[in-house]
């Protein structure tokens, strides 16, 4: 079976004032269709970076990534943005919702942006949210819900659209340790539900044991490959 | 989107928004007024210049060479030119003095004319008060000005229909050096022209008005000083005007055409008018500035949320078309608002200024005051030309912050605090 992400030889050099930091140094993976691959490493080992790239929002200075078979480095910005439209769904650390648009309309903005009718949509992101379990918050806006409620929504967001990956930045990296591990528990859901596949970078061990595999990640290096227990 | 993020910078928006307003209200108040400015000035004009008739008279303002006054032939050459209507040729006088037993009266100007020709070149005016013209004319009919009769209000008339008085003219000598002698001549008054009012090019209330032959017999001449000349229509006076120039040599008359002193008058005031818009128009510029900064700002503060929409998907066009909307709609509703505002203030600045006319001293005011009120006039060229130009200005300004929100890296914006 194909690859659904490839990553092969991506290296990434960026400057952070007058330093140069080498984020990725020639890093190679695959990620299969239905899995749950845990990036696990320090905070500095590049992760955030890898995560960028492989979701088409940043660019390697070398390497090349494919995801669902199109390879990111022949398209454009407008075509890159099709892409994370369509084929990625983005969870972040610090959630990254707008904040005065509500859940609702939070979870509908793909859709708005991929230009379905506003009719349609409403009633896509309604079925989302309740799949989330946050029917009863459509209305509110992120500044009236708990961090959990919040990366639930984002989770949500990532997911309308019926991407083939998801990409999440250390999704439990702000939330409490029952909370975050409520939103593994979501994500783990729906990877044996939706057979939804997940990259999700963290440094939190609880993650690390539920998932599929863990791709120990060091200064920009992939240090080694694990199984993991793919247990909850 | 636009809408709702404008709502939540409800007071940055309000102020941005009243920038336009001001900008647009003072285009329209200006224009609307200039435009009533206009169209009074040049309805006024047209009131006072008869359009349909033409005014012949020897020389030339540039040539400062006199044609020798005009001759029988003259006026029968231009009686024939196409379009004219009706000729009437006029020998001046000039000032005269009327006795009337012991009452005496001046008239600024005397003239011998054909009555029945005059009449039709100048049919609405050339009417006697208080009954009809009279028929036949006699050697020794006089019809005197208004002003002249009446030189007061209050008092009696100078003279009444068919008295018989007295009129010194002035009759120019061929001696060594010229001299003048005065000679009485008796006429009788046919009646009192009506009054004109107007403050036209001839005003006849000053006027008196004897037959040319009788002139001609006085003054032992035939030669007459001007040419008054009817056109059916004001749109012929031009085409009449060339061909009665044509009629003469070169910088020898002069055809003064009312028509193109109005439309030159039109035209000054419609620069000024456009000028004054110009000026106003500047504070719509500043207004855009405003725009420029205000959207600047909030591209800073809304970067994170600008890399958050570009990392689920949105294009840079959609970054750009949603600054864009923003400040668009600050464009049209601040014209929305602007519109009827500045024809609001068109309307109080006309009110203070028809006050500022009421309280002008005695010699200042003109006798019709009212009449000096300028009535804002709307016109949807101008609300066209405002709300275009208004929106024009905001999606100019809102253009650079838009573009620099559009092209934000998505990680740089991500990371952004």
């Amino acid at each position: 079976m194909p690859a659904l992400l490839e990553a092969k030889g991506l290296k990434k050099t960026y400057r952070m004032g007058r330093v140069l930091v080498s984020a990725l140094q020639g890093t190679t993976f695959d990620v299969a269709e239905g899995e749950f691959v845990a990036v696990f490493g320090p905070s500095g080992s590049g992760k955030s970076t890898l995560l960028h790239v492989l979701g088409g929002l940043d660019r390697p200075d070398e390497g090349e990534v494919s995801v669902d078979g199109v390879s990111l480095s022949t398209l454009n910005d407008n075509a890159l943005a099709e892409v994370r439209l369509r084929k990625i769904g983005f969870v972040f650390q610090f959630f990254n919702l707008l904040p005065r648009l509500t859940a609702l309309r939070n979870v509908e903005l793909p859709l708005t942006l991929a230009d379905l009718s506003e009719k349609e949509s409403i009633k896509k992101a309604e079925d989302m949210l309740k799949l989330v379990g946050l029917e009863d918050r459509m209305n509110h806006r992120p500044s009236e819900m708990s961090g959990g409620e919040q990366q639930r929504i984002a989770i949500a967001r990532a997911l309308i659209n019926d991407p083939k990956i998801v990409l999440a930045d250390e999704p439990t990296g702000n939330l409490d340790t029952s909370t975050g591990g409520e939103i593994v528990q979501l994500m783990k859901r729906l990877n044996e539900e939706k057979g939804q596949t997940f990259v999700v970078v963290t440094h939190d061990p609880a993650i690390a044991e539920t998932v599929d595999r863990i791709i120990y990640l060091k200064d920009g290096r992939i240090q080694r490959i694990k199984k993991g227990y793919g247990r909850l | 989107m636009a809408w709702e993020s404008m709502r939540q910078r409800k007071l940055r928006a309000f102020l941005t928004t009243l920038g336009v307003v001001i900008g647009i209200t003072a285009i329209i108040a200006l224009a609307s007024l200039g435009e009533g400015f206009r169209v009074s000035i040049t309805e006024r004009m047209e009131q006072g210049f008869e359009l349909d008739v033409l005014t012949v008279i020897p020389g030339s303002l540039f040539a400062g060479y006199r044609y020798e006054r005009f001759k029988d032939t003259d006026v029968e050459n231009i009686s024939r030119i196409a379009n004219v209507s009706a000729v009437t040729p006029v020998m001046q006088i000039g000032s005269v003095t009327l006795y009337n037993g012991e009452k005496k009266a001046t008239a600024f100007v005397a003239a011998a004319t054909n009555f029945s020709e005059f009449q039709q070149v100048f049919s609405d005016r050339f009417e006697l008060k208080e009954e009809a013209m009279p028929d036949p004319v006699e050697n020794d009919t006089l019809i005197i000005g208004y002003k002249v009769n009446y030189p007061n209000k209050t008092e009696t008339a100078f003279a009444f229909p068919r008295e018989k008085i007295n009129v010194t003219l002035s009759i120019p000598k061929q001696t060594i050096p010229p001299s003048v002698e005065y000679e009485n001549y008796s006429f009788t008054v046919a009646g009192t022209l009506q009054e004109g009012g107007t403050s036209g090019l001839t005003n006849f209330d000053y006027w008196v008005f004897l037959p040319l032959d009788t002139a001609r017999k006085i003054y032992e001449t035939s030669l007459v000083d001007l040419i008054f000349v009817k056109v059916p229509d004001p749109e012929f006076s031009e085409n009449v005007a060339e061909e009665i120039d044509a009629l003469f040599p070169p910088y020898q008359i002069t055809v003064l055409v009312p028509l193109s002193f109005i439309q030159q008058v039109d035209l000054i005031l419609g620069t000024v008018q456009i000028f004054l818009t110009a000026i106003a128009s500047i504070s719509l510029l500043v207004a855009g500035i405003g725009i420029m900064n205000i959207m600047t700002v909030s591209v800073m503060e809304r970067t994170r949320e600008i890399g958050i929409l570009k990392a689920i998907g949105a294009k840079s066009r959609t970054i750009l078309t949603m600054f864009l909307a923003e400040s668009l709609l600050i464009g049209l509703v601040g014209s929305l608002v602007g519109v009827p505002t500045g024809y609001g203030l068109a309307h109080v600045l006309s009110y203070i200024i028809a006050r500022f006319a009421a309280f002008q001293p005695d010699w200042l005011r003109s006798p019709e005051v009212e009449r000096a009120v300028i009535a804002p006039i709307f016109s949807w060229s101008w609300v066209i030309i405002a709300v275009i130009f208004g929106i024009a200005i905001c999606i100019l300004f809102g253009l650079y912050p838009a573009r620099k929100a559009a092209k934000l890296d998505p990680v740089e914006a991500l990371r952004y605090e």
